[in-house]
């Protein structure tokens, strides 16, 4: 941006420069509307996130005391040794969506629970409650899904939001009265321009009557 | 596409979510070995979801922040608590939107 020593006043100038001030408006418009929007999808996505949140934690916590239950009947060393030897299927089917040029991340619902025969490991001196702890990590598995989702959604437009509201502050703070200031400063130097023509050519008249008059005396 | 998840926590966790049929699994026990097993799950390209515990994950804190920045948008992260239930008071999601809506948000379990 031009600092106002540098700045020809000029016609042609001063209309450049309201052309751009009209632009600069109207892209702090829409970076407006686009903030109120990713507001409003922001605070939907936290309230989605909070019910995954409290429903995931909750069955967190029942795998993990029945897992407890598990190391303190079988020992921790066998239900190590049986976690290991568990068939590991998990697999997400994964793809990506586009909001407003943020892309998030979409990822299915696995089915994680199987039966107990699923899950490999030997079903001799193995308790029930092993199959009882992996069910219910099985079920927290699923419940963790969509709430990583969700907080990656959290995340990418909480990001979004933030560099949004830069650019609409650069241009309200910055760029805006920057340009204001270069029309304000034109439009004064035009109008001195006007004055001292105006003054010239009273001068240059008063002139020329005198020449006048002398010339018929 | 289809990835695979990769828990990351105490021998519990880990231990529970082997039962539960994740295919990678790493029980922290220090820095170093946690981040270079972290580094390497976002850099294979395989791996869709990290599962960590909150304590690990404030254990390594800035260094899988800015790992996390790097990335793509997959593998996605998600932090839950610890056979202990470990929550942190401050997490960092509520941390972010405090400074970008500029009042408190609550998000809590």
């Amino acid at each position: 941006m031009a600092t106002a020593s540098e700045l020809s006043p000029t016609r042609t100038e001063l209309i450049r420069l309201r052309r751009r001030e009209a632009l600069a408006k109207t892209g702090h418009d829409l970076l407006e509307e686009k903030m109120d929007a990713l507001v409003m999808e922001l605070f939907s996505v936290l309230r989605r996130m909070q019910e995954l949140r409290a429903s995931a934690f909750d069955q967190l916590e029942r795998a993990h005391r029945a897992l407890s239950s598990c190391f303190a009947a079988m020992g921790t060393q066998e239900t190590v040794q049986a976690a290991r030897e568990t068939v590991k299927s998990v697999e997400l089917e994964v793809s990506t969506r586009n909001l407003m040029g943020i892309v998030l991340p979409v990822i299915e619902r696995p089915s994680a629970v199987r039966n107990a025969l699923g899950r490999g490991y030997s079903m001799h001196g193995t308790s029930a409650l092993l199959d009882r702890a992996a069910l219910e990590f099985e079920k927290a598995l699923e419940l963790l899904v969509p709430l990583a989702v969700a907080e990656a959604e959290a995340f990418a437009i909480a990001e979004e939001l933030e560099s949004t509201k830069r650019r609409v502050n650069a241009l309200e703070y910055i760029l805006i009265p920057r340009l204001r200031e270069a029309i304000k400063f034109i439009m004064m130097r035009l109008d001195e321009i006007e004055r001292e023509n105006f003054s010239r050519l009273k001068r240059i008249k008063k002139i020329m009557e005198e020449r006048e008059w002398t010339r018929s005396a | 596409m289809r990835l695979k998840v990769a828990v990351i926590g105490d021998r519990s966790t880990v231990t529970g979510m082997s039962l539960a049929g994740v295919q990678i699994a790493h029980v922290h026990s220090d820095r170093e070995s946690t981040m270079d097993r972290l580094r390497e799950l976002v850099s294979s390209g395989d791996v869709g979801l990290i599962v960590i515990t909150h304590r690990v994950a404030e254990e390594l804190g800035e260094e899988l922040r800015s790992l996390m920045r790097s990335k793509g948008v997959f593998p996605v992260l998600v932090r839950i608590p610890d056979s202990t239930g470990y929550l942190p008071k401050r997490d960092e999601l509520s941390e972010r939107l405090r400074r970008v809506v500029g009042a408190e948000i609550k998000v809590t379990g």
